[in-house]
């Protein structure tokens, strides 16, 4: 039996909206083992963004613990979970999240050149290449289509062979077959890679590539099983 | 079982180590050119002020040092108001060195070729002066002539304001002078004093024919003494320095004269180095306030560099590498600038110093500024660029993620350098704690009154607002409030700069009402004096003759002071715990005597003077004021020496004396029946009402009573307006410097707001708005801009030029509507100019093509 690498426990997160505290989960546990896929789905205001947040670190739960690879995230530094997250970590954002002001490979390089590794470019090279942008590197955003710019941001989540990787919507800003496209392309660098997923999706095609899935609603994980069980149910 | 064997090894590196922020901070930097350009402009005009006034100092600091001996003439000068006493002139006598004489005193001088005349001062001089630098003259032998006799010199100014020839002839007292040539330059002379009190020059010899030394004559002697070595004129000085001293005359040697010019010019040096501080300060704010801006729209990309895992640190230290390094171009640039405009300067200055200024640059002037401007300029970054570091990386999934305010101990660093080094500034550059503190003290009650003055004209904007206006002019109003708009930043910096001018031309207006009498019915605009007591009838007869009002013919007595409280002048000058003056101690009074008050005093205190106290004294009243300079009060015992007779009086009242008010007026005035037989001389006034009657009146005064001298008030409000001619427009290009930087500030604000401006016209357009109608709503928004921030300033301007006018200059508020009204309008202009110039771009885009462009 393998330790999980992602732990969630009792997680509760409660936001203070003017004086009202307003609580977005509420207990939610579960665990992710190495080399899983997993898609939280559920409607709008459900949590589940949060809850990929939580779990990537960018933010601290109200109560409740969050174990990442044997580290107990809640109580460290932010500039330590920054740590975490440029060593083990990828992301993958529905609007793409790419520095304005830096070109596509400048963007791919850059979480290995915080890591203060030398001679990335022809890596970042190579990643460019893999997701069809080689004709692209000195491209600005800007300069690139929505697809391709969400193809950048993968390379970049990869560069670094993260041990897991967070995708928020990944294809929610994309047409049909960019969709299509980025998803496969998703789906291959992750096995190649041999890399933990955890996305979260509306796209209920998308979340059945993954072999578990996540339910939330109101805050609250109310359902966890097989990705078939649920496109079945 | 897998266990996961991970370690936390984050080492933080310094940002000199880390090389990713160095190449992040150029590749950002890339894309945010113009912008951050902006910043730097900002920075520029500041530094470009100091460093200007700054280099043009340490020239003229040079050159005061280098001509030193040619700004006194000689190695020492003792200068005196009356001869010089037994004691010094034996002194004098058995000193083997070079010696020159010069006497001055104010007389009167008619044109002969015009029939003119003019209070003037009348110079004559002895002997070799200069011993250095020399006395240049047109033609250039006039001096030679001048000294051989029989001719006279005139000041250049003189001979062009009343159009004096080579050739030409004066009549100064009793005599008449053909006119050798004019003064160009002469050691110590020159500079603004020509421009008070113009000059003419005879030789010694000729002073007796003019018959002008009388009693009660205000004649000052100089003597100029020459040695053959720095040490003689020490060793000298040494004799000669306590002698002066002990008789209330002025030294002067060398090096004194150079610590004072070195002084008075480091004063005005330091004062208009305040006021470009001023204009660097704006420009800061405005970098803070643009900074704030782009930090702000710089957390997206903060937010995904945190995510993908930069420390906070590494975020801000991007940033901050880009602020830092323009910085120091910004500095560069401005100092660059700054000498440039330093060659300007003396066209502004020359006037107003007695030395000729060398136009040498001072890299040390270049150095302070670049560092000035580079610590000034990182110092108001940090404060809105440490929010970097506190950017939440949640931001990259909920973009409204509300981070928590964190007061770092970082944040309170950059507070206090953003309090205390202004202060360390200002102190260092004043040279004292005080008045720098006071100084900063001042800056932020202006600046905060200016912010309160801003935001309630905002509100009251707000409350008002004319919602029946036609769509135009309420839209650019609603502009205003636009978000990142800076209005209020806009309307401070640019409102300070209008603030400056209004309240100098205020205090101007106000000083010089106090010398404008040609509005007041009855009031003297001119005084006769040195009216002999066998002359006294004869003049009043003239005056009637002329029709000339005699509104009061007031005999004045010369006498010092002997005793103070009991004690001799001589132990109080020796006491060092003593505080009165020297100067008030050993001055010569001119005081008269009467039994009332005159309508321009007021009686604070005590009694009226009074013949008998009955102690074997008289009582007199002393002007408010010198009370205190004597550090005496009603009472007390004074004894004056009345020409070699001492009188014993006792103070019985204290006078406030409003002193522009019908002169003259007098510091002491004793009772009557004391002084009567003393020898005096008398003074008249009388009002005279146009040019033409005052010239026949002088032309006949001149001729038939040659030594008695006219002063026409009129002459002194032009030349105190010649003087605020020339002061003012020095003041004014300094405050210059605040107004541009308020527009560079503009300037960066209307580059800041370009994309929602942009969006803004685009649907604008796309609603059916044609070019002419946006370029309205442009112009008029800047127009708003302007007349919100003149309107600040002008609203400041007349609050502290009241309250300085009535409690620190203690003169009657006065302004000119006209003149504040045309600083409203040039500052609107200005707005309006550069607002529109910079927003071009945003008018002229066509909407699909920022459509395309996924604005």
């Amino acid at each position: 039996m393998t330790q999980p690498i992602l732990q969630a426990d009792n997680l509760t997160k409660t936001y203070i909206s003017g004086a009202t505290p307003l609580t977005v989960l509420h207990n939610v546990s579960f665990a992710v083992r190495q080399g899983d896929t997993v898609a939280i789905i559920g409607p709008s205001g459900s949590g589940k963004t949060t809850l990929l947040g939580l779990c990537a670190g960018l933010d601290v739960p109200t109560s409740g613990t969050i174990t990442l690879m044997g580290l107990k995230l809640n109580s460290m530094t932010e500039d330590d979970r920054a740590y975490i997250r440029n060593q083990y970590l990828g992301f993958v954002f529905q609007n793409f999240q790419l520095l304005q002001t830096l070109t596509a490979l400048e963007n791919v390089m850059v979480p290995l050149e915080l890591r203060g590794e030398k001679n990335v470019a022809s890596r970042a090279i190579e990643l460019l290449k893999r997701v069809g942008l080689a004709d692209r590197l000195h491209h600005y955003p800007s300069q690139l289509s929505g697809g391709e710019q969400q193809r950048v941001a993968m390379a970049r989540a990869f560069i670094t062979n993260p041990k897991m990787l967070f995708a928020d919507e990944p294809t929610g800003n994309l047409d049909d077959e960019n969709a299509r496209h980025l998803t496969e392309l998703l789906f291959k660098l992750n096995q190649e890679e041999g890399t933990t997923l955890v996305l979260v999706t509306h796209n209920l095609e998308l979340a059945q590539k993954t072999n578990r899935i996540l339910r939330m609603r109101g805050g609250e994980l109310i359902e966890d099983s097989s990705a078939v069980s649920i496109v079945q149910s | 079982m897998i266990e996961y064997t991970i370690r936390l090894k984050r080492i933080s590196k310094t940002i000199l180590a880390d090389g990713w922020v160095w190449r992040m901070a150029w590749r950002d930097a890339r894309h945010n050119g113009l912008r951050l350009a902006l910043f730097m402009a900002s920075l520029v005009v500041g530094i470009m002020a100091l460093v200007a006034l700054d280099s043009l100092n340490n020239s003229l600091q040079n050159d005061i040092d280098r001509n030193a001996k040619e700004l006194l003439g000689a190695d020492i000068l003792v200068n005196a108001n009356r001869p010089f006493e037994a004691e010094l002139k034996s002194l004098f006598d058995s000193i083997p060195h070079p010696q020159a004489d010069e006497a001055d005193m104010a007389s009167m001088v008619l044109f002969l070729h015009s029939g003119s005349s003019r209070l003037i001062r009348l110079v004559a001089l002895r002997g070799a002066f200069p011993f250095y630098g020399k006395i240049e003259t047109q033609p250039a032998d006039a001096y030679e002539k001048m000294k051989d006799g029989g001719c006279a010199l005139l000041d250049e100014t003189l001979a062009s304001q009343y159009e004096v020839s080579s050739g030409d002839t004066i009549k100064i007292g009793n005599s008449k002078f053909p006119v050798a040539g004019v003064v160009t330059k002469i050691p110590g002379g020159g500079g603004i004093l020509s421009t008070l009190t113009p000059s003419v020059y005879i030789a010694w010899a000729e002073l007796d024919s003019t018959r002008l030394v009388q009693y009660g004559s205000r004649v000052n002697y100089r003597k100029y003494i020459k040695t053959a070595s720095d040490e003689q004129a020490v060793e000298l000085a040494g004799k000669l320095k306590p002698l002066a001293r002990k008789y209330g005359h002025g030294f002067d040697d060398v090096e004194e004269r150079k610590r004072e010019l070195g002084e008075a010019f480091q004063s005005v040096y330091r004062f208009f180095s305040l006021l470009a501080f001023i204009a660097l300060i704006l420009g800061c704010i405005g970098i803070a306030s643009s900074v704030h801006l782009y930090a702000r729209e710089k957390r997206a990309e903060v937010a995904v560099l945190r995510c993908i895992g930069s420390s906070g640190w590494q975020a801000f230290n991007i940033f901050f590498i880009q602020i830092f390094f323009l910085g120091i171009l910004g500095s560069f640039i401005g100092s660059l600038l700054g000498i440039g405009i330093q060659q300007l300067l003396p066209f502004l200055f020359g006037n107003l110093v007695p030395v000729e200024i060398t136009l040498s640059v001072s890299w040390l002037s270049v150095m302070k500024g670049m560092l000035l401007g580079t610590v000034m300029g990182t110092l108001f970054s940090m404060l809105p660029l440490l929010s970097i570091r506190f950017v939440p990386p949640l931001t990259v999934l909920r973009a409204d993620f509300e981070e928590v305010k964190v007061f770092s101990k970082a944040k309170v660093a950059a507070i206090a350098g953003v309090v205390l080094f202004p202060v360390a500034f200002a102190v260092w550059q004043t040279g004292e704690a005080v008045t720098g503190l006071l100084f900063v003290a001042g800056l932020v009650v202006a600046l905060g009154m200016l912010a309160l003055v801003a935001l309630l004209l905002l509100r009251s904007v707000r409350k008002f607002f004319p919602t029946r206006a036609s769509f135009i002019w309420r839209h650019a109003l609603a502009n205003l409030f636009r978000p990142n708009n800076q209005s209020r930043v806009l309307m401070v910096t640019i409102g300070l700069g209008a603030f400056l001018v209004a309240t100098l031309n205020i205090i101007e207006k106000s000083l010089l009402s106090q010398v404008e009498f040609s509005g007041r019915e009855n009031q003297s605009n001119t005084i006769l004096f040195d009216i002999q007591p066998w002359q006294k009838e004869g003049v009043i007869a003239l005056m009637k003759e002329n029709n000339l009002a005699v509104n009061q013919v007031v005999p004045i007595v010369t006498c010092r002071l002997a005793e103070v409280k009991g004690e001799p002048i001589d132990v109080l000058q020796r006491d060092t715990t003593d505080r009165v003056p020297n100067w008030a101690l050993t001055r010569e009074y001119r005081v008269t005597y009467r039994d009332s008050l005159h309508h321009s005093e007021e009686l604070i205190q005590g009694e009226l003077q009074r013949k008998s106290s009955g102690k074997d004294s008289v009582w007199v009243t002393i002007s408010e004021g010198m009370h205190e300079n004597l550090e005496v009060t009603v009472g007390d015992s004074l004894v004056f020496d009345v020409q070699g007779v001492p009188v014993k009086a006792r103070i019985s009242g204290i006078r406030k004396v409003d002193w522009p008010k019908d002169p003259p007026n007098f510091i002491f005035v004793f009772p009557a029946g004391v002084l009567e037989e003393a020898p005096q001389v008398y003074v008249t006034s009388t009002r005279i009402a146009d040019q033409q009657q005052a010239n026949q009146f002088q032309q006949r005064l001149v001729n038939e009573y040659p030594n008695i001298s006219l002063i026409d008030l009129r002459l002194i409000l032009s030349t105190v307006n010649e003087l605020f001619d020339k002061l003012g427009a020095v003041i004014r290009f300094m405050a210059l410097f605040s107004i541009i930087t308020g527009l560079v500030v503009l300037a960066g604000s209307v580059i800041n707001s370009k994309f929602i401006r942009i969006k803004e016209n685009v649907l604008l357009r796309t609603l059916g708005a044609r070019t002419r109608q946006i370029n309205r709503i442009t112009l008029i928004e800047y127009g708003y801009v302007g007349l919100f921030s003149a309107l600040t300033g002008m609203i400041l301007s007349l609050g502290g030029g009241y309250l300085l006018t009535t409690f620190f200059f203690k003169i009657t508020f006065a302004f000119s509507w006209p003149e504040l009204v045309t600083t409203i309008a040039g500052v609107v202009f200005l707005t309006i100019l550069i607002g529109w110039w910079n927003s071009r771009e945003v008018i002229a885009t066509p909407p699909l093509q920022i459509l395309r462009k996924e604005v």
